[in-house]
């Protein structure tokens, strides 16, 4: 069983970037004094990551103000809609609101949103079921037309593909899924995270069998008896709790990963359930380190 | 027929420039004190000059210059005509941390995004709750003795406090990861919580409040229809919170599919508002039909509750600059009337607090607010006549 760890999705902003955005919002500081801000809190990000040995970089996502903005603000035909509550937590998106039945990415969306990092990296884009929610635009369009342009080029290990909405979509249908996955096959390897939620359903429906690399899975709501055996894929293991404020044992983690490998996933990267923006960043750094850790772990409790 | 809406404020209001620098010992510039100077001329500040020389001489008290700032938005909210305010919490760190500060059981943990560069403060519960001290009291002695309008307290309630929260005292520490740990255990787990932050909390905090006169008490519920399986929750912990006590209570619900909350509001008696954002739901064309105003469709459900509340119609988008014409406002009214029938049964107030936006733009909403109320009154007038 080969075990990894890396953290996908958004992180936490720290005080410091809070407190400046705050400033900046209210025309107490300038663009620039946030853009330095950003540069320390993603230095630290990746100091803790790498410091946790983990085996891909991620960015944080620390400029996205949601899982959409960049792409809702660079396409065409594409814009930001009403302040909706991303499923049962306190915090907000802008969901997204087409403006034609054809919305088009014309460039990456570039440095900026997508951060160049000192190793191998994996990327967090939104799947494009979560992107074409609300909008009436087919999730395939929306891969064809957003998401493709937006890894053109792309230098990255792992395209994560967060999806916090399929699991909790009663009529979701995994073929309009699995159509969409496919039009963004040739480039990066992709995996899909399924946030924050039940995969059960999903997994007897056989989500196992989308045309992605791994499928990320929220241990915290779906049993381990619902994975099916011999996993083949890539398992993105939702092993940390992204909303709780308590700091997982290392050990339950490896335990754990132990016990899916014993169920046949031999490929196994230990991952938060969700984005980790849902703790404060000293919490969330803590989870990184013990993520490490437990990766670390899984090697000790296999011997 | 003498038609009179009542208006109200929510809650919030923005901190200006010379209250934030203050309490954070930054040292304010000449802008700042400008903007003392102006809008205590503007609104009507008696005795603004006090504040506007103690800003210029740098040594001003914070608590002082909080208080002032409660005295600039009540005469803020009384100059653009509100009938009912509220200080703009302008003597309160944020409607969630105030109450937590005053709290025993929770400790800090740090900062998480609301959205976009908006934040809150997320305590954990660790152990029991209760009130330290009432802390509502000093704030409601003080706007008693400056506001010449009707006060109406705003309180954080008891789900909110709850949901916002994350719980370390009732949920496992360990042991939930492939467990199984289902929604029944996590119900469990904040029903604890939330029902011991309303009896031990909340209904300590309204006694005292009552105790010293007030006789209207907003309940702030924005985090209520967070988990669509808790509403039941919401509705026993308003309840184990009011319940008995002699005040007018009302709640206020914000930014949330409102569908959610039928049936678990016909329980829900004791609440004799529910004060209701609507309007960043709508359009923001002119007219009064139901196709015109599809952000208040939901409002037949308030209608048709058992117990006849009061609905507090929403008509600013709070997260907004836009400001909405008085014809739009008394549109969303006229729409209102019309689906109650009973325009007593309307009052009318902003989405939510306005804090957000700048006291300009507040202001100018405010009053366009009143405008619009007026405007429908007039409507309605020359149709029954």
């Amino acid at each position: 069983m080969q075990v990894e760890a890396y953290v996908p999705g958004i992180c936490p902003r720290s005080e410091a970037l809070v407190q400046a955005t705050r400033d900046l919002d209210r025309g107490r500081t300038t663009q620039e004094a946030v853009d330095e801000q950003v540069e320390r809190d993603l230095a630290e990000l990746v100091s803790a990551e790498q410091a946790a040995g983990l085996d891909l970089l991620a960015d944080g996502m620390i400029r996205w103000q949601d899982h959409f903005r960049p792409l809702l603000d660079a396409a065409e035909g594409l814009e930001t809609g009403a302040l909706t509550r991303f499923l049962d937590t306190n915090t907000f998106y802008r969901a997204p609101r087409a403006t034609t039945g054809d919305p088009k990415l014309s460039a990456p969306l570039g440095e900026r949103y997508v951060a160049p990092l000192p190793g191998p990296r994996l990327v967090t884009l939104p799947s494009p079921f979560a992107l074409a929610q609300g909008t009436g635009i087919p999730p395939k369009v929306m891969a064809e037309g957003v998401l493709k342009p937006a890894m053109e080029g792309l230098d990255a290990e792992l395209v994560v593909l967060a999806e916090p909405f399929f699991v909790r979509d009663d009529g979701a249908k995994l073929e309009d899924l699995a159509d969409a996955l496919e039009a963004l096959a040739g480039g990066p390897k992709l995996a899909l995270w399924l946030e924050f939620g039940d995969a059960g359903p999903a997994l007897e429906q056989g989500a196992a069998d989308l045309p992605v690399e791994g499928l990320g899975i929220d241990f915290y709501a779906t049993h381990p008896e619902d994975l099916p055996e011999a996993f083949g894929k890539l398992l993105l293991a939702g092993v940390v709790d992204a909303r709780s404020s308590v700091p997982e044992e290392p050990r339950e983690l490896a335990a754990f990963a132990a016990r899916l490998g014993e169920r046949g996933a031999e490929r196994i990267a230990l991952v938060p359930n969700g984005d980790l923006q849902y703790v404060s960043a000293p919490i969330a750094q803590e989870k990184i380190a013990r993520l490490g850790k437990a990766k670390t772990a899984t090697t000790e409790v296999a011997a | 027929m003498g038609l009179n809406f009542l208006t109200h404020e929510i809650g919030s209001l923005a901190k200006p420039p010379w209250l934030v620098k203050t309490s954070q010992g930054r040292e304010l510039d000449p802008g700042d004190v400008e903007h003392a100077r102006t809008w205590g001329e503007k609104v009507g500040v008696e005795g603004h000059e006090e504040l506007v020389e103690s800003l210029e001489r740098g040594n001003a008290d914070p608590d002082e210059v909080a208080r002032w700032s409660s005295r600039y938005c009540v005469r803020l909210q009384e100059s653009a005509g509100l009938d009912v305010i509220w200080d703009g919490e302008q003597q309160r760190s944020e409607m969630y941390a105030w109450a937590i500060a005053h709290a025993n059981g929770f400790e800090p943990r740090g900062t998480v995004r609301s959205f976009d560069n908006k934040y809150y403060s997320k305590s954990a519960a660790v152990g029991p709750v209760s009130l330290r001290e009432p802390y509502h009291n000093e704030e409601f002695l003080f706007l008693q003795s400056v506001a010449k309008a009707r006060l109406k307290i705003p309180i954080t309630g008891a789900y909110t406090l709850a949901v916002w929260s994350y719980d370390e005292h009732h949920t496992p520490k360990e042991g939930r990861l492939g467990a199984g740990y289902g929604r029944k255990q996590e119900i469990d787990a904040r029903r604890e919580l939330t029902l011991d932050i309303a009896r031990n909390l909340i209904r300590p905090n309204l006694e005292a409040l009552i105790a010293l006169g007030a006789d209207w008490i907003q309940i702030d519920e924005p985090g209520a229809s967070t988990e669509g399986d808790e509403l039941d929750l919401f509705v026993e912990s308003f309840n184990v919170s009011v319940e008995g006590l002699d005040c007018f209570f009302s709640t206020h619900l914000c930014f949330s599919d409102y569908d959610l909350f039928f049936p678990a509001i016909e329980r829900m008696s004791g609440c004799g508002q529910y004060c209701v954002g609507f309007a960043n739901y709508d359009r923001r064309e002119l007219g009064t039909s139901g196709a015109d105003r599809p952000g208040y469709e939901v409002i037949s459900k308030f209608r048709d509750l058992p117990y006849d509340p009061i609905l507090g119609l929403g008509v600013l988008d709070i997260h907004t600059d836009f400001v909405e014409s008085p014809e739009l406002v008394r549109d969303r009214i006229l729409y209102a009337v019309d689906v109650f029938g009973d325009p007593a049964r309307i009052h009318v107030c902003p989405d939510c607090g306005l804090r957000t936006r700048s006291w300009e733009v507040a202001y100018d909403k405010l009053r366009a607010l009143v405008e619009g109320v007026h405007r429908a009154e007039e409507a309605l007038t020359r149709t029954t006549v």
